[in-house]
This record gives structure tokens, sequence and C-alpha cells, in this order.
């Protein structure tokens, strides 16, 4: 038998919040960028289920897109957290607070 | 569904490992077995294109980019985490109250119908030039309908493929200071300063 | 093109003296006078142009239909041109003299071109909205040069209420001329004659006289808006001979006669006229008998002149009323020059009651003031005889008995004062040595004598000097015609003014007057001897030499206090407007301003500073706690969705 769409989107709302946590629970910016990874990649098989329930490919291209800006994302990401923790020992987001108003 | 449930398996536990775990190196690995299953998982949606970027664009760039930062820091072996969480105390009830309502959310979601145009494991099998989810068919919806926002795209990679190499270029705060009487005040300096800062604020 | 040049030529005077005053230096005077001179030759050149028909139209630019800006020379506005220009250029001349040795020499020649061109807008528009804009310049003008000497007080005073009134007439005519546009459509005299018949109603065409006649009041010096003309006196006086005597002051008259028509039609608006300018006359000429500054005499002679020429046009006669303006524009220029040679020679003494016995140190002087006196009081041969005869009696010959007994009681006080002038300032002995205590003044600093007034800084010293041919060029071509000019007016008629208006002016319904012309002349002429007869026994005879001191400190003391403080106007305006004015002002200060307005900014800058302090704790510099709010966004925004739109349906 098929598996039913509902639970794909289930599985990727699972997914989707084990990644918000990641964010924000965790101090190191590493694991933070791939916590961010983890939340598109649920995005992605949200987009990709519906566009099988509905046989629909806009889905698909929509997820080519997604996976396409998280790579510029993840690039950006590593060069400012190499830009920042070039020389330090303890790698820390909360050590990086200058916007504090 | 067996498949389903299985892949299911291995991409919770591979993304909860990759967020729980003590050092960056072993969420890179979590990370790398969550991909695969996601990819894994592509294809029994039929999205076999997808399924192939998902391996060669994740797996194969975005990882390696992660396993060279970690390389270049030199701090991906070692424990982290150690100083005091300045995290606000709001913190742990409002990420309570999200996880809740996420729950909510799976739970409803479980319950409420999608409708669905066809369950058919379309004509043919995999490997069909035309069949729904195959690179043809995905080529075709790429390069027509969307053709703009696969422009877009590409100019949003060249804009980050340049802030890449202004931000982590040359930045070394040796380098700038040592140069900086030659220099005229480029576009990365007062990025560089803020951050720098940052640094010296904070310890 | 010439009449362009007549317009523009003062203007680029002003504007070359303005800007380039001091590398000028002592060549401002000439070249000011020069630029005068031109307009006036040019003026004269285009007399044959301007008399036949309709005159001279020069079309300049068109904004919307019906608003169409040109200039226009007529009969009339020739009449005021040639005033201006001709008496302009004389007193220019004689400014060269009079202004030898001030400081900003340049700035005077520049405001008085200024001035001239301001005036020519004034009569050489041919629309109402370019007549108010000259209308406002003169104001301005006269705004700069009664606060000439800005250093003082008193002068800059008196320029903001000489400014201030005019506005207030200004504002009256501006109300005019919307009702115009609204009613007729077209701003240009041709339309407004030609249409305002059927344009307006009756009461509609009274406002329009109304509102004209605001300004006019304003401008001319009528009562209840004349209190700003005896303070211009602080201006130099050359500026009171031109601005506040020939020309400024008469715009009033002009207006009058240029809307003729309209006041033709409109027997309230004429009744009204008639009464204001009547009273401003006899009030005028009385308060002149209770002055001792020489200037502020002759402003208030001034201001009882222009009150004939007033009721003259009020009445109808205005013909009468302009050829009153064209003769008082000459003799009263040539009284205040004469008057300034002596304030010139005395070093700025000009209370009357130091004068006296000059007629042996400036006979010239003498001579000029003393035709000025008589063109003034209308002894037969000078000019002021045909002119005043001729609005005193037009006045009874359109059916204003009572106009013309307050004209003819008017002409005696006129002689009495002016001739009292005449006697205390060049007969007896000269009192300038005399302690002013002895004579009754004692307050000098508001009596307008030298030993305060000092407006001529560099000048230490009081010295007399004898006037240089500068100033007494002008004043000897003066005389000329302040003696001949009255007699255009003579033989009925056949005379030639009569001709040059001919038809010129709407006719007025004339009644059979109950005295002949010739009578009504004996009348005023015995009248006029009257007061000439009060004024010798009382300053002439050499009994009154002798006591002069002692008489002068007692009419001094005994005066009358309520023509000492000129009918109290400026204590009523003080009053009724300037102290609420100042109340309410006052009162906004105390509680509006700090407890409305600046109490609501202040509650805009705390809400801004608390809302800044409230964002601001949410700026931690932590980059969970962002991607918390975040997440509790994206929450919301999924929960929204969620259960607005698909979950559970």
């Amino acid at each position: 038998m098929t598996v039913s769409p509902e639970s794909y989107v289930a599985l990727s709302a699972v997914l989707f919040f084990i990644g918000v946590v990641g964010v924000i629970a965790r101090r190191n910016p590493l694991i933070m960028l791939m916590s961010i990874e983890l939340l598109f990649n649920a995005a992605n098989l949200a987009l990709v289920a519906y566009a099988r329930a509905w046989v629909n490919n806009t889905g698909h291209v929509f997820a080519f897109l997604v996976i396409t800006v998280a790579a510029a994302e993840a690039a950006i990401g590593l060069a400012i957290v190499t830009m920042t923790f070039r020389r330090s020992a303890h790698v820390d987001v909360d050590e990086v607070s200058a916007l504090r108003g | 569904m067996i498949v389903f449930g299985i892949l299911a398996l291995v991409l919770i536990a591979s993304a909860v490992f990759t967020v729980t775990a003590q050092k960056p190196v072993y969420s890179v690995v979590g990370l790398l077995a969550n991909f695969i299953a996601l990819a894994a998982m592509y294809l029994t949606l039929q999205a076999e294109f997808l399924a192939v970027m998902q391996i060669v664009v994740y797996s194969g760039a975005i990882l390696i980019l992660f396993v060279f930062v970690i390389a270049l820091l030199s701090s991906g072996t070692r424990p982290f985490e150690v100083g005091p969480d300045k995290a606000p105390r709001i913190l742990i009830p409002a990420l309570a109250i999200a996880v809740l309502t996420l729950a909510g959310l799976t739970v409803t979601a479980l319950h409420t119908p999608i409708t669905v145009v066809s369950t058919a494991t379309t004509n043919g099998t995999t490997g069909d030039a035309n069949a729904f989810g195959s690179v043809a068919n995905f080529g075709a919806a790429l390069f027509t309908t969307n053709l703009l926002p696969f422009e877009v795209t590409a100019f949003i990679l060249m804009v980050a493929v340049i802030g890449v190499v202004l931000i982590a270029g040359d930045a070394t705060p040796g380098a700038v200071e040592g140069r900086r009487k030659k220099r005229r005040p480029g576009v990365r300096e007062p990025i560089v300063k803020a951050l720098r800062q940052a640094q010296d604020d904070n310890g | 093109m010439l009449l362009l040049l007549i317009w523009l030529f003062p203007l680029v005077g002003g504007v070359l003296l303005w800007a380039f005053g001091p590398q000028l230096r002592s060549w401002a005077g000439p070249i000011g006078s020069a630029l005068i001179g031109v307009p006036f030759v040019a003026a004269v050149m285009l007399w044959g142009d301007a008399t036949t028909g309709a005159g001279l139209n020069l079309h300049l630019v068109s904004w919307l239909s019906g608003w169409a800006f040109g200039l226009q020379l007529d009969r009339l506005s020739l009449v005021w041109t040639l005033i201006i220009t001709g008496v302009g250029f004389l007193i220019h001349v004689y400014s060269m003299g009079y202004m030898d040795g001030d400081r900003a020499y340049a700035r005077f020649f520049a405001y008085m071109n200024f001035f001239v061109f301001a005036m020519l807008t004034l009569v050489l528009s041919d629309n109402v909205v370019g007549l108010l804009v000259g209308w406002g310049l003169v104001g301005l003008a006269s705004y700069f040069l009664i606060g000439f000497w800005f250093e003082r007080p008193s002068a800059v005073a008196a320029a903001r209420k000489a400014f201030v009134m005019n506005v207030v007439g200004d504002v009256g005519i501006m109300f005019a001329v919307f009702i115009i546009v609204a009613k007729v459509g077209s701003i240009g005299y041709a339309d407004i004659f030609a249409r305002f018949a059927t344009a307006f109603t009756q009461q509609e065409l009274f406002l329009v006289c109304l509102g004209l006649f605001i300004g006019c009041a304003a401008k001319s010096a009528q009562i209840p808006l004349h209190t700003w003309l005896p303070d211009a006196m602080e201006g130099p006086t050359p500026v009171s001979a031109l601005i506040h005597a020939a020309t400024m002051v008469t715009a009033g008259v002009y207006l009058i006669a240029r809307f003729a028509p309209l006041w033709s039609a409109s027997a309230d608006a004429q009744e009204l006229v008639g009464v204001i300018g009547a009273l401003t006359a006899i009030a005028g000429a009385i308060l002149g008998c209770a002055q001792w500054d020489i200037k502020r005499i002759l402003a208030y002679s001034t201001m009882s002149q222009i009150g004939y020429m007033i009721m003259g046009v009020g009445v109808g006669a205005y013909d009468a009323g302009v050829f009153h303006f064209l003769t008082h524009a000459f003799f009263k220029a040539q009284l205040f020059l004469g008057a300034g040679i002596v304030i010139h020679a005395l070093a700025n003494e000009q209370d009357v009651r130091r004068m006296g016995g000059l007629w042996r140190r400036l006979p010239f002087a003498f001579i000029a003031m003393a035709v000025g006196v008589l063109a003034i009081c209308g002894i037969p041969g000078f000019s002021g005889y045909f002119s005043k005869d001729a609005v005193i009696y037009g006045a009874l010959v359109t059916g204003h008995p009572w106009l013309y007994a307050v004209g003819v009681i008017t002409a005696g006080i006129t002689a009495y004062y002016m001739f009292r002038l005449l006697f205390v300032t060049f007969l007896g002995a000269y009192r300038g040595e005399v302690d002013p205590s002895d004579l009754g003044i004692r307050h000098p600093e508001l009596a307008g004598t030298a030993a305060s007034s000092g407006h001529h800084p560099e000048e230490e010293e009081p010295h007399h000097h004898a006037p240089s041919w500068l100033m007494s060029v002008p004043v000897g071509i003066l005389i000329v015609p302040s003696i001949l000019i009255g007699w255009l007016d003579a033989g009925g008629a056949n005379a030639p003014w009569q001709r040059f208006f001919a038809g010129f002016f709407p006719r007025v319904a004339e009644v059979a007057p109950p005295l002949g012309e010739l009578a009504s002349t004996g009348l005023v002429l015995a009248v006029v001897a009257i007061g000439i007869g009060v004024a010798y026994v009382r300053y002439g005879t050499r009994a009154a030499h002798a006591g002069a001191v002692a008489r002068l400190r007692g009419e001094t003391i005994h005066m009358p206090r309520v023509l000492v403080n000129a009918y109290y106007f400026d204590a009523a305006y003080d009053a009724l407007l300037v102290r609420p004015a100042r109340a309410v002002g006052a009162w906004f200060v105390r509680v509006f301003d700090p407890h409305v307005l600046d109490a609501a900014v202040r509650e805009v800058a705390i809400s801004a500073q608390w809302l800044g302090h409230l964002f601001r704790s949410f700026q931690t510099g932590l980059v969970r706690a962002y991607a918390l709010s975040l997440a509790f966004g994206v929450v919301c925004v999924v929960a929204y969705y969620a259960f607005a739109f698909g979950v559970g349906r």
C-alpha cells in the first residue's frame, strides 16, 4: 500500500522542530548552521510530498531553488563563522553580541 | 510502507543526533546520514532528479564545506559550550511552547486528509523519460515556466560568491592592519571592524 | 518701447545702486538722478500719444483668460508720471546736496529709485493686480525710507507703523480685487469699466468702492488711518517731500480718479469718501495749529490738503481733485525742500520754537517757503488759489453744501497755521540760544530738537551751513510751477486743464449753486484773510516778536491736551488693538505655549524615548534570542493559517 501524504507532512514537521530546537538551544555556530540545513530539508520534504500528491512538479522546481539558496546560505554563514572565530578557542555565538542595544 | 517507516526512523534519529552531538564532526556525520535518507525518501516520492541533487549538492558540496571549516577552525574536535549560558530565561518556556505547538500541528496534520489527485505509482517504472518527476519532466518545468526564478537564483548565487570572497577573503586582523596604511578603506573594513569590536568587547 | 523705458529705468537704477553702491561712491547720486530724469524726458515725448483717444497701451504678458498684464499711459497716468519723474528728479538732485556725507548715500538713492519704480508700476499698470503690486511696493519703499536712519528707534517704530497701516489698506484693495475678479472675470481696467454696470449689484459696487477706499485711506492718510503720516517725518526730508507729500500719499486720489466710473455709479461711496475727505481736511488743519515741529506741521498740512483732494474726487469733481494734486505736488515739495534747507542749515533743528529771525540768514529759504505758503493758502495768482477753489466750489456744485462749508473753514485754518509757521520761523529774533525750558519744551527728546535727534552722527557740533547750489537750484525751479501752474485752469471751460481732461471723467449731475463762483471765491478769500490776520496779530507784529519767548512758552503749556495727543487716535489704537493683542500674546506665552504646544512636543519626545527603551530591551545581541523570536513568529503564522484555513475541516 502507498503511504499517505499526511505521513510525509507530519515527518516534515517533526524534522522541522528538531531543527528549530537545534538552532535555539545550541551555542555552536556550526551546529546551528547544520540545524538550519535540517530546516531546509524539512521544508523540501513537504514540498516534494505535496508535489507528488498533486502531481505538479512546480514543487520540485521550488525544492531545487531551496537547495540552491541553502547552498548560498551555507557558504555565507560559514564565511562569517570562519572570519569571526578564526582565532577564538571557544566557538560560541553568545560571545558575538555587537548588536546589543 | 515499510520503506517509509525505516527511512523516517533513520531521518529522525540522525536529526536528533545532529542536534545533540557534542562535537561538530559528529554532527556532520549525523547530517550525512540524514541527507542520504532524505534522498531515498525523495525516490519513494518519484523525485528522481531531486534525489540526485540532494546527494550531489548537500552531501557532496555543503557537507564538505562544513568539514573544511571545522578543520580550518581546528575547533571541531574540542569540547564546546563551556561558558555560561547567556540565553534569556524565557528561552526554556518559549521553547516548550514552540515544541508543543509544533507537536500539536504534527498531530493535526496527520489527521487532516490531503486531497490527492493521483495516488497511482504513475505510468511506467522509474527511468521512463517522460514520467512525472523524471529529469526530462523536471527540466521542462525549470526552463520554461520557471525560467525567471531560475535566473534570479543564479544571480543570488553570484552575490553569495562575491559576499563570501569579501567577508572571508583575507580578513585576518593582522593582514588588515598591516595593509591599512596603503589601502583606501574598502567595503569590508566596516564589517571587519564591527566584528572585531564585538570580539574585543566580549573578551 | 519708450513706455517700457519709463517703467524700467528706475528699477535698473535701484538694482544698480543697491548692488554696486559702495563702488559707485559719489556717482550714486548723479546716476540715480539721471535714471529718473531720462524717464521724465521720455514721458514728455509720449505726451502726444498719451493724450489722443484712450492713450498708449503696451501689452506685456497674459496669464489666464482675463489676466492680461500691460502698461497704459493715458491722460490720468500721464499727469502722475510727469509729476513722479519730474518732481522726483528735482528731489533727487536736491538729495545730492542734502544727503552729502551720509554714510548710506548710495543706499538712499537705491531706495529712492526703487520707490519711483514702484510708483510708476502703480500708475502705469492697466489692471487692478498690477495696481495692487505697485500699491504694495510703494508701501515697502516707504518703509525702507522712513526707517532709513535705522539706528534711531523712533525711525524704526515709525517705519513699522507706516507699513502696518499701509498693509491694512492693501488688504482692503485686495478684497476689492477679489470681488472684481469674481464678478467681472477680468482684471483689466477696460473690461471692468465696460462690464461693471451689469456685473455688480449696488451693494457689491459699494463693497468694491469701500475696499478700494480703505486702501486710499491708508495710503493717503485719511481718517482713521492717518496716524502714520506725522510719524513718517522721521525719514530724511527729501523723502518727506517726494513720498509723503508729492507722490505716494496722493495714490489714493489716483485710485479714486482711476475708478471714477465706479464711484460715479455708487452714490453711497461718493458720500462716504466726500465726508471722510472733508473730515480729514479740517482735522489735519486743526492739528497743524498745535504742532511745533516744522516737518510735522507740514505733514498735517499734507494730510489736510489730501483731504481736499479726496473730497474733490469723492464728490465727483475729479478734474479739480487731480488738479489740486498737481499744484500740491509742486508747492508742498517746495515747502518741504525749503524746510529741509532750514533744518540742514540749523544742524537738524526741527522745532520752530527754537528758530526765528531766519529770513536774514536764509533769505532764499524764506522766499521759497513764503511762495509755498502763499500757494497753499490760495492767494490769488498762486497755484493753490485755482485748484483749491475748484475743489471747494466743486463740492457746492455737486450738491454738498456742508462739505463746502467745511472746505471754506479749513481754508481759513490753513492760512492761519501756515502763516504762523512762516512768522515763527523766519521773523522776530533767533531763539536758538534760548534755554529750551524757557520755551516750554519739557522733553527735548520728544520735540524733534537737534539736541537729541542727531541723525547725522558725523556732525558732532551743530554748525550752520549755507545751502549748496544742489539744494537751491531744485527749489528755485519748483518756485516757478508753484506760482504758474495754476493758470492752466484759468479761463473757465476753455482752460487748458479743462480741455486736457475733456470727456475723460464721467460727468456728475450738477445742481444750481446757491452762490456764484465769484461770490464763493470772495468768501474763501475773506476767510483766508481772517486766518492770516489772526496769525499776524499773534505772531507777526513787532509786539509779538518782542514777547515771543514768553508767548511760545505759554502756548506750549496751555495747548489743549486733545490736540497735543492728536485726538487720542494713537491712544485709542493702543487701547483697542495693541493692548488686547499684547494680552493675547502674553496669554499664549504664559499658558498656551508651555502647556499646549511645548507640552505636546515634549510628550511626543518622551513617548519616543519610552518606546525606544522598550524596543531596546529586545535587542539583546544574542543570536539565539533572535532565532527564538523568529521561531515564535513562524509558529504564529503557521497557527493562523492552520486554524483559519485548513486543519480540521
